[in-house]
């Protein structure tokens, strides 16, 4: 797992049928390197956490089905660096 | 399998139901940190042994438990090389 800061949610309305509707959040890593994960406990913009790769990102969703791999798994409670 | 030094605990309250309460770490790997499922129970500046991919969800307790990195051992003696 590693760990990022959320900086904004993603829209996306055109999207491939296997990733639905689920809510996108642009993360940015200490070295200020973005990406984009799949949210499903709600995080918001400032909020530290850990996300899941790979096959595990699919294991974090409640259908394993859908097309991630990146899932936030947990919103840090406190983090300094 | 990889080498990293456990930095401290990691807290997050709010997690996804499937992680359950499983203890959790930051560890180092040079400069980048990441985290992992703690499944041996590691202390801070332990030296331990993870594991990734499919190997990780099964160290974590089951095949279908979300975790990427997994600690499966605690180094008894390691004096990094670099």
């Amino acid at each position: 797992m590693e760990i990022f800061q959320v900086v904004g949610t993603m829209v996306c309305t055109c999207r491939h049928p296997g990733i639905e509707q689920l809510p996108l959040r642009v993360l940015q890593d200490r070295t200020g390197k973005l990406q984009v994960a799949v949210d499903t406990i709600g995080s918001c913009k400032g909020n530290w956490v850990f996300t899941i790769s790979g096959s595990a990102a699919r294991m974090a969703l409640e259908d394993p089905s859908l097309l991630t791999d990146l899932t936030i798994g947990g919103v840090i409670d406190s983090w300094e660096e | 399998m990889k080498i990293f030094k456990v930095v401290k605990p990691l807290v997050a309250t709010n997690r996804i139901p499937d992680m359950e309460q499983k203890r959790l770490q930051v560890v180092q790997d040079g400069s980048s940190l990441m985290v992992a499922v703690d499944s041996v129970g590691a202390a801070p500046g332990d030296w331990v042994l993870c594991v990734g991919s499919s190997a990780a969800r099964e160290a974590a307790g089951s095949k279908s438990y979300p975790s990427d990195l997994t600690i499966v051992g605690i180094i008894d003696n390691w004096v990094d090389p670099r």
